[in-house]
């Protein structure tokens, strides 16, 4: 077994008074696409920032591709980022770009990114300021890519794109991704992006990790229907919501459920996230929630 | 690394190699005419009318020289201010530190790289600037100014490089503890300027014991003074300078040879024929006062130790800055 590409142990981070992310243990294995979903200020942003070494945890441990986030120029090589919102140079022009990561990066792929650059269509000499939202989005991602990272960390890639932008971002990250081979963490507060590109999905809530497995996994145990009924032993109700024409369960049982259609991954993250939010008792015991992962 | 400072720092420098140039210009102008002038009012003036000139010299001339030399005192502010404080600020409000910091460079080697390429640009300007002007002013300086006055001292010479350099890691450091661009400005200048006013009227004339001395209140020493009066302790002389020192005493009592204070009874005496004939006779009387000082000898002592001190403070800033910023 390859070594985790994130490993955390009762991982968290305060800001003064305010805790941004709280016991948080995390085995992720590696060559994965991880979706990171949770609402605004579940944490998601933090996760992030300690997994490349941005901010440092104020409690427990945390192990990227087997090292300290940041600890040096070869784990910085290693680890790609893209922070919200696609920071970039807006005095620097597309090329320059480039020739930044060329300079700053000892594995840098220069015919991987003219490559991206040219394919999306954006002009090298211009600058960085006048491009579109998507269009910045690319050019970042372009530059954390042509880096040949082992793992890219994207914080919220396609949150300030628009639909169409959206679509054609996320298309091109599963292309290159199989290409390159590299483990992708990307983030959103929408579950929806996350669909379409992530094999494993991390649940993030009230500063909690609410629910972390493969997807193949997740969809394999988890139930929805419509109408109350009896349990056999060992499910578990994740949150019944009965405020709907018909009152709806979404159900974790190891064993097969006769009758009961999957959950899709889009109710079960809704699921865990809405029993965070307003259920006490999930906040305090996020542990054991983990389902088993195949790799263990 | 160095690529990406010179490519981030490109507009400043043409600014700042811009402004150099029009000084240069203007100070090269200046430096001429003051040596034309130099050269055809103040060499061989006749004795009667040396003051004279020497007077109109200092009106041509004296406030341009004051000005450049403030301008000087301003660029390492200037410095600060623009160059050091956004360093880091400007990446944290555009958010590109963290681009820039998940590059393969660690945080340290950035700001090692760009602390160091930035200093040595303000080595570069301010200590053109100072060359400059030191040439320029130097008939002004030889004929009228005292090279230890506060300003004409900080805008000599090597000093203003280690102004420089001081106020641009100063600037940094700010930013990267306020870690917003116009705060981190003002804090920087307002620090620039308590220090630039506590070392010439508090510190700097404690670097080297002063020496104390008797001075023999003869003719000499009577032109070299502002006014001499008379208080009910006996006589006092206000202002005497020693030819090129820099005076600690500013107002001195006179005493006769045996150590008694001179009284305005004893002045009396002189007190014949115009002012002149009356100060000439009490040159004559061997009277004397005791005056503190920086000798003129000093002079490099103390620009060296200036900087010194100045580049010292820099490297410190610099050290705790690189350590600060693992922790950003």
């Amino acid at each position: 077994m390859t070594t985790p590409i994130i490993e955390t142990e009762r991982l968290g981070k305060r800001y003064g008074r305010t805790t941004a992310l709280t016991d948080c243990t995390l085995r992720i294995p590696a060559g994965r696409v991880v979706g990171l979903v949770g609402p605004n200020g579940a944490g998601k942003s933090t996760l992030l920032g300690l997994t490349c070494g941005l901010i440092a945890p104020s409690a427990g441990s945390i192990a990227v591709l087997g090292n300290r986030p940041g600890a040096g120029a070869a784990q910085l090589a290693r680890v790609g980022f893209v922070a919200q919102d696609a920071p970039v140079y807006s005095g620097l022009s597309v090329a320059d770009h480039l020739r930044l990561g060329a300079r700053l990066n000892p594995r840098w792929d220069m015919r991987l990114a003219q490559g991206r650059v040219e394919r999306l269509g954006l002009d090298p000499a211009q600058k960085a300021g006048r491009l579109s939202g998507g269009q910045r989005a690319q050019l970042a991602l372009t530059v954390a890519a042509a880096k040949r990272a082992e793992l890219l960390v994207l914080d919220e890639p396609v949150a300030s794109l628009d639909p169409l932008a959206r679509t054609a971002f996320l298309r091109d990250l599963r292309e290159f991704v199989a290409e390159l081979g590299v483990s992708v963490v990307l983030s959103s507060h929408l579950l929806g992006d996350l669909e379409r590109v992530c094999d494993h999905l991390v649940v993030l809530a009230a500063s909690r990790v609410q629910l972390a497995g493969d997807v193949s996994d997740l969809l394999a145990t988890h139930y929805r229907f419509a109408a109350p009924r009896d349990l056999p032993p060992g499910a578990d109700v994740i949150h019944a919501d009965d405020s709907g024409r018909e009152p709806v369960a979404i159900v974790r049982s190891a064993a097969p459920l006769p009758g009961a259609e999957h959950a899709d991954l889009e109710d079960l993250g809704l699921a865990y996230m809405t029993r965070a939010l307003i259920s006490p008792e999930a906040r305090r015991s996020p542990e054991g929630r983990h389902l088993p992962e195949a790799e263990r | 690394m160095i690529w990406l400072t010179w490519r981030q720092f490109r507009t400043q420098a043409v600014v700042a190699v811009a402004g150099l140039a029009v000084l240069a210009i203007y100070l090269v102008v200046l430096g001429l005419r003051m040596r034309a002038t130099y050269d055809a009012d103040i060499v061989d003036c006749l004795p009667a009318d040396c003051t004279g000139a020497r007077r109109d010299f200092d009106e041509a001339y004296g406030t341009q020289v004051a000005l450049v030399g403030a301008l000087l005192l301003g660029v390492p502010a200037l410095i600060g201010a623009f160059w050091g404080a956004p360093l880091i600020t400007r990446e944290l409000e555009e958010k590109t530190d963290r681009m820039v910091w998940n590059q393969s460079v660690t945080r340290t080697r950035w700001l090692a790289v760009k602390l160091t390429f930035l200093a040595l640009a303000g080595v570069a300007v301010s200590g053109l600037f100072s060359l400059l002007l030191t040439w320029s002013a130097s008939r002004y300086d030889q004929l009228i100014g005292e090279r230890f006055q506060a300003l004409t001292f900080a805008s000599r010479n090597v000093a203003p490089v280690g102004y420089a350099v001081f106020a641009f890691v100063l600037g940094v450091v700010v930013g990267l503890l306020v870690r917003r661009t116009l705060p981190a400005m003002a804090v920087t200048l307002a620090a620039f300027v308590v220090v630039q006013v506590l070392m010439p009227t508090v510190l700097r004339s404690h670097l080297m014991t002063p020496v104390t001395g008797t001075v023999r209140l003869d003719a000499e020493a009577i032109s070299r003074a502002d006014f001499m009066g008379f208080g009910p302790d006996g006589a006092r002389i206000d202002g005497y300078t020693m030819p090129g020192a820099w005076s600690l005493t500013t107002t001195a009592r006179v005493f006769n040879a045996d150590g008694t204070p001179y009284t305005q009874q004893q002045s009396r005496a002189c007190d014949r024929g115009g002012p002149e004939a009356g100060m000439a006779c009490i040159a004559e009387q061997d009277l004397h006062f005791s005056y503190t000082y920086q000798p003129a000898a000093r002079y490099w002592t103390f620009q060296w130790t200036e900087l010194s001190i100045f580049l010292g403070l820099g490297a410190l800033l610099a050290g705790y800055g690189l350590r600060r910023i693992r922790r950003t």
